[in-house]
């Protein structure tokens, strides 16, 4: 790794993953925030309970709310993070690969006496640094939240940082795939869209998967199957194991990237 | 210093290199010329390790430039043909990025270079005109103090006057024994600093001369006005290639013939005399179509 590309690569992606950070922190604030008036409201579990069984696993409230863990989980990591964490995954790792060989840039950096390698790690380690920001600041803004904010309903801390150390091991592999794609592509836009059509196939897939149970097989193709927020926070999943493989899935595609990228052919 | 063997790479529609070989020594500046599309870049990205050959090598310094691309850095300037920095940098935050990078502590060269191409290193990168980019890429090559410089297209879009400073940098550059491999269109300006130049047409190597030659085969046109009907005549009767063009008005053209030119105007009365300047594709076909006559 080359400290002082990274540093300038984390200084030139500030902005943007500042507005990420911001956006996914204040959401989860605030619907932290408005939870006890949610938990308090007669009836709303009834309400819950009397769409369809499908419709209820879709918005992530099988068994209607019943704790905080479960609202958080289900209505914010089973839906907006997702789609922040997705939308930020697929345009990083364009931008630090492809965006820079289709560019010209890519050039400049290879011309230093650092290996095609050692470049490739620098970048995917600005991809993960911001991943890993994201995920550590919306935790903390969770935990704060839910202490300060709100009186009388409590968040399961330990398993409320277990689900996010899951949440960002999912994502580091979705990484993983569109940093492979960005490292094989000579076109930014190319490399964007083939990574979003898949990660958004592997989310239609996890929908449909849940719609109903002639469906279910559809989620065994999906990165999502792995990723269960409110079984998650309650502990039921065997957390370790799922964290072990998607570490390891992740480890596996981001070395497949770097050697691919070390032997391919750059049309710089 | 820079060695080429039979290097080969095949691109789709018959494009590409085909077996090239050439050599530059330790303190020898080369010329690489050709027109668009012939397979300059392409060269240049194989010497930098960007592409891996089908067939033969490229060496500089004795490492491969596939193999250890890296470590040839380490010696090496590079300017690439279409200069792209990074996104959301002043010029003077991308020099340090990079000296940084190169773990070059001093910068005395740098604002030396600075100073001599007079940029504005405070602009931010976006907001720069190509001429200005084009001095970035200069100084980034050459800050360095590089043993081995190789330059794609390094005139273009700098101004005539900066085009001198570029000039007199690579000949005081080959003063202190540097190695430089630059590919050009300018003929004027391969003229000027090239020891010896190779000629390059769809992927091969058509000719590789020392600097004399290439004079030599290079034709220039004149446009010669002669004060009465009498010179013009004296003219028309000479062996040079001649083409009326008006009234006492010819256009001569000379290619390695000097001497006979100028003997022959000595015996005229000459009203006017202007050399008509000529576009190096000009003078790629004159050297192709000759060649392809004496084969």
């Amino acid at each position: 790794m080359s400290l002082p590309l990274y540093l300038a690569m984390m200084k030139s992606h500030g902005k943007m993953l500042g507005g990420f950070i911001y956006g996914a922190s204040a959401y989860i604030v605030l619907i932290i925030w408005i939870y006890p008036s949610i938990a308090d409201m007669q009836g709303f579990n009834d309400m819950i309970g009397a769409l369809p069984e499908s419709m209820r696993k879709l918005i992530g409230m099988e068994n209607g709310i019943n704790s905080l863990s479960d609202y958080v989980a289900g209505e914010f990591y089973g839906m907006l993070f997702l789609i922040i964490l997705m939308v930020y995954v697929i345009l990083t790792s364009t931008r630090v690969m492809a965006r820079l060989v289709d560019q010209g840039s890519m050039a400049y950096l290879l011309a230093t006496p650092h290996s095609r390698v050692k470049i490739a790690i620098t970048q995917a380690a600005v991809l993960l640094t911001g991943l890993a920001l994201i995920v550590g600041f919306t935790t903390f803004s969770g935990i704060a939240a839910s202490e300060w904010l709100i009186e009388g309903y409590q968040l399961d801390v330990a398993s409320f940082i277990a689900l996010n150390i899951l949440t960002f091991l999912t994502f580091s592999s979705i990484a993983g795939y569109c940093f492979l794609i960005s490292s094989i592509s000579n076109d930014e836009k190319k490399a964007l869209g083939i990574s979003a059509g898949i990660t958004l196939l592997f989310y239609i897939l996890n929908m449909a998967g849940k719609l109903s149970e002639k469906t279910e097989w559809m989620l065994n193709f999906s990165i999502f199957k792995w990723y269960d927020p409110i079984k998650m926070i309650n502990n039921e999943t065997d957390a370790f194991w799922i964290g072990c493989s998607l570490s390891i899935s992740t480890f596996l595609l981001f070395m497949i990237s770097l050697i691919v990228f070390k032997k391919r052919n750059l049309p710089l | 210093m820079i060695h080429v063997k039979g290097l080969s790479k095949h691109f789709s529609k018959g494009k590409g290199l085909f077996d090239l070989n050439f050599e530059v020594k330790k303190g020898e500046v080369f010329g690489y010329i050709g027109p668009n599309g012939a397979g300059k870049s392409t060269t240049i990205r194989h010497l930098m390790g960007f592409m891996k050959p089908d067939r033969g090598h490229s060496s500089i310094n004795g490492m491969d430039c596939w193999n250890n691309a890296a470590r040839i850095q380490d010696q090496t300037g590079y300017l690439p043909g279409e200069i792209v920095f990074l996104e959301g940098m002043s010029g003077l935050g991308f020099l340090s990025l990079l000296q940084k990078m190169r773990k070059q502590e001093t910068t005395k060269r740098r604002d030396e270079l600075i100073e001599r191409f007079q940029l504005d290193v405070k602009t931010p990168i976006r907001k720069m005109s190509k001429g200005m980019k084009q001095k970035v890429g200069i100084i980034a090559a050459f800050m360095h103090d590089p043993q081995v410089l190789i330059l794609d297209e390094p005139t273009s879009g700098l101004d005539p006057l900066m085009q001198r400073v570029f000039i007199d940098l690579i000949l005081e550059e080959k003063q202190n024994n540097k190695t430089i491999l630059m590919s050009s269109h300018s003929f004027q300006e391969i003229e000027r600093t090239c020891d010896s130049a190779g000629i390059i047409k769809d992927g091969k190597l058509v000719a590789l001369e020392d600097m004399y030659l290439l004079r030599s085969v290079q034709r220039r046109v004149f446009e010669v006005k002669v004060k009465s009907e009498n010179d013009m005549e004296h003219i028309l009767r000479s062996s040079l290639d001649i083409e009326v063009k008006g009234a006492r008005t010819v256009h001569v053209t000379v290619q390695g013939n000097d001497q006979e030119f100028v003997q022959l105007l000595s015996r005229c009365e000459v009203q006017h005399i202007d050399t008509r300047p000529q576009d190096l594709e000009d003078i790629f076909m004159h050297y192709y179509d000759r060649r392809e006559v004496e084969k």
